[in-house]
């Protein structure tokens, strides 16, 4: 009678065998990873991580050092994702300097990919093309250099700190971000296209070159905002935009010790059919 | 007869849970996708609280710097510049580096001496 039963009892002794073995692998004991690298951080560290690079850029502005600082992150555009992080995080009324920052980086690495297509764009962080940006980089890692794991090691307690450093100037770009800045330019813009009430500005040095991280600072009456360039460096370095409420007024100031545009409210446009629209400005500043 | 099918029973058992072993830490081990900065590899730390020193020397926040290394976890901050300079010695970080750590570190002493948080 037992014979008759053939081997089946094998195949489920495996299968029992096999659940010990999954629950000891995956619950009871399962593989620790204690020595993970920041693409393997969760999105809301990630977002942290990407803010000290920026801020970090803004302190030395060694965009080499920022750029392979990013590819750790492992984000496909990382010129893209620090744009959309700044505009969150201004949605979100995170901190200011934290978005100047991050739009500052951005913008730097649209620009020098730009200069230099072939190489070190920032899509090709990913691929781990090099850039070359002032011969610097980040300081190696244990990828570079097989590094002793000193997570535990004590602290010398010889080290002396030296005193002799020197902090540095704050970055020309941060500098220049301050202003003041001159309206060149003030044109209606009537275009169906664009999102109704489209308040343009572009900011610029006096040689030209598009400002990133430019505060701009938009009062009307009861209420007040800020906004920067550079969000959008795939429009221009020096580009910001805000929507403008239709019957509103409002003024504007860009940077700082600027004079203050007033009088400023959504035009009513006409379009081609008669039909009746909310138009917007484009302001252009430069530095005198 | 009884003990053959038992001993080959307990086999299959045991052949099973290997196999599941296998699987489970080296064919398909768990995922860590969305791991936490205290997990971080001790040279990625480093060159994390290097931003903060950089940061630092130009801000001079301590109390911002501090906030800032409570990203790597409960460790105290004095501690993680301490051992990030370490690692930057071992990684050969230039003198510039180390002299922004030692500048952190330095800071984060006086402030622990002088009764501060760190």
């Amino acid at each position: 009678m037992n014979e008759r039963r053939g081997p089946w009892y094998l195949l489920t002794g495996f299968v029992i065998g096999l659940g010990l073995g999954l629950l000891y692998a995956w619950v009871l004991n399962p593989v620790e990873f204690v020595d993970t690298d920041p693409a393997s951080l969760h999105p809301q560290f990630k977002d942290t991580y990407r803010v000290m690079i920026a801020l970090a850029y803004q302190a030395d502005s060694n965009l080499g050092r920022a750029y392979e600082r990013l590819k750790l992150l492992g984000d496909a555009d990382a010129a893209a994702e620090l744009s959309a992080q700044a505009q969150r995080l201004l949605a979100a009324g995170g901190a200011a300097q934290e978005a100047q920052a991050l739009a500052l980086l951005a913008t730097a690495l649209e620009q020098h990919s730009r200069a230099l297509p072939a190489e070190g764009t920032a899509a090709g962080a990913a691929s781990g093309e090099p850039l070359a940006v002032g011969g610097s980089t980040a300081p190696p890692t244990a990828d570079s250099i097989q590094a002793v794991q000193t997570a535990t090691a004590a602290p010398s307690p010889t080290l002396t700190p030296m005193a002799t450093f020197t902090p540095r100037p704050t970055s020309a770009a941060a500098a220049a971000a301050e202003g003041p800045f001159l309206l060149r330019d003030q044109q209606q813009v009537c275009d169906p296209q664009l999102p109704n009430g489209l308040l343009q500005v572009e900011l610029a040095e006096a040689s030209g070159r598009p400002l990133p991280g430019v505060k701009i600072t938009i009062t009307w009456e009861g209420g007040e905002e800020f906004f920067y360039t550079g969000l959008y460096p795939q429009i221009s370095a020096g580009y910001a935009d805000f929507i403008l409420t239709p019957g509103v007024i409002y003024s504007l100031r860009a940077g700082q010790g600027s004079k203050t545009v007033s009088g400023l409210s959504a035009p009513e446009c006409t379009g081609e059919d008669g039909s009746r629209y909310a138009g917007g400005w484009r302001l252009r500043f430069e530095q005198p | 007869m009884r003990y053959k099918r038992f001993f080959w029973f307990l086999f299959s058992i045991l052949l099973g849970a290997v196999v599941g072993v296998l699987y489970g830490w080296a064919v398909n081990p768990i995922q860590y996708v969305d791991t936490a900065p205290p997990s971080l590899r001790s040279d990625y730390k480093a060159d994390y609280v290097l931003m903060v020193a950089e940061v630092y020397q130009r801000e001079q926040n301590l109390a911002q710097a501090v906030q800032r290394l409570a990203f790597l976890g409960d460790e105290p901050p004095l501690r993680l510049v301490q051992q990030a300079i370490i690692t930057s010695q071992e990684l050969g970080y230039s003198v510039e580096d180390v002299q922004r750590l030692a500048a952190l570190s330095q800071a984060l002493q006086q402030a622990a001496q002088g009764g501060g948080q760190p």
